[in-house]
């Protein structure tokens, strides 16, 4: 009984989002922002780095691998998220980036972001902002409106509803996903201290962590295209 | 005691995503034993059904999770 008492409270610490500090004016900031500071700082400066010197004739290295990322990852994206979906690539790459350093920072000692649940959710709700905007740019606010009434009017309402389903669902998707893998590696650790779990966390750290933050950006972009069609 | 139960029922989700997720799998290997040129395609329809199938294992978890946690 003790064991799962520590592994309750540890639980629950870990659950909670602690306030670090307190700005007077804003409140108290918990850790998963300051975490996301440092991701954004560390982001910042590699990305300052990267786009230094570039040119147009004779590029070098590393302007030739930065270039073969890119448009990969545009060829990807084009495919899944339709013609008129093209203007929202740049956003759904720049949360894929943050998801993967978030889900991955955990490795080197910090606690990951996305295991707060107020972060996925405001990725979430970001997420279905932009679906909906999209879906307004796209085909003007009257259109827009007549789409809930399709293909059928009488389902009308599931339409409506997926509204809130849509970002309730990525939102837990990431952090169920997140903590499981956590939980997970906290009951593997209590019983096997050595070694083993070196091997589950290559695959509940880094290859789960990944795979959520594509499936993520993936699910986003598809909602898109759907939204444009 | 009757709250670990409820958690571990509550987990049982778990068995629908296995089946759905072990299916789609075996028919993505099938599909690309056919039809090797057409991987891409195959591994991108899979990932996404997998995600969804997931997610109600998810669910199962988060709320086995908020048993525990709360009713303790």
């Amino acid at each position: 009984m003790c064991i799962t008492d520590k592994l309750v409270s540890n639980l629950i610490e870990e659950l909670n989002c602690d306030t670090i500090f307190t700005i007077p004016l804003f409140g108290g900031i918990a850790e998963s922002v300051v975490v996301t500071w440092i991701i954004m700082a560390v982001m910042a400066i590699a990305a300052i780095c990267l786009v230094r010197n570039l040119k147009v004739e004779n590029p070098g290295k590393k302007q030739l691998l930065l270039e073969t990322a890119i448009s990969g990852i545009y060829k990807f994206f084009e495919e899944t998220i339709g013609e008129h979906g093209k203007r929202y690539i740049p956003y759904l790459m720049t949360i894929m980036l943050y998801l993967g350093v978030a889900n991955l920072i955990g490795l080197i000692g910090f606690k990951p972001p996305t295991k707060d649940l107020n972060v996925t959710a405001a990725m979430a709700i970001m997420s279905i902002i932009l679906i909906e905007y999209a879906g307004i740019y796209q085909k003007g606010v009257k259109n827009w409106l007549k789409s809930f009434a399709q293909p059928v009017a009488i389902i009308a309402p599931i339409n409506v509803l997926e509204i809130v389903i849509r970002p309730l669902s990525l939102c837990m998707r990431l952090f169920g996903n997140v903590l499981g893998g956590f939980v997970v590696m906290e009951l593997i650790k209590l019983l096997v201290p050595v070694f083993v779990p070196v091997v589950f966390s290559c695959y509940f750290d880094i290859f789960d962590g990944l795979i959520q933050a594509f499936v993520f950006v993936f699910l986003t972009a598809l909602f898109i295209k759907e939204a444009t069609e | 005691m009757f709250i670990a139960l409820g958690a571990g029922i509550a987990v049982l989700t778990g068995l629908g995503a296995g089946i759905g997720i072990g299916i789609a799998t075996g028919k993505a290997t099938d599909a690309i034993a056919r039809q090797p040129e057409a991987e891409g395609k195959i591994s991108k329809a899979l990932l996404l059904g997998a995600a969804l199938a997931e997610a109600t294992a998810i669910y199962g978890f988060v709320i086995a999770l908020l048993i525990i946690l709360l009713l303790k």
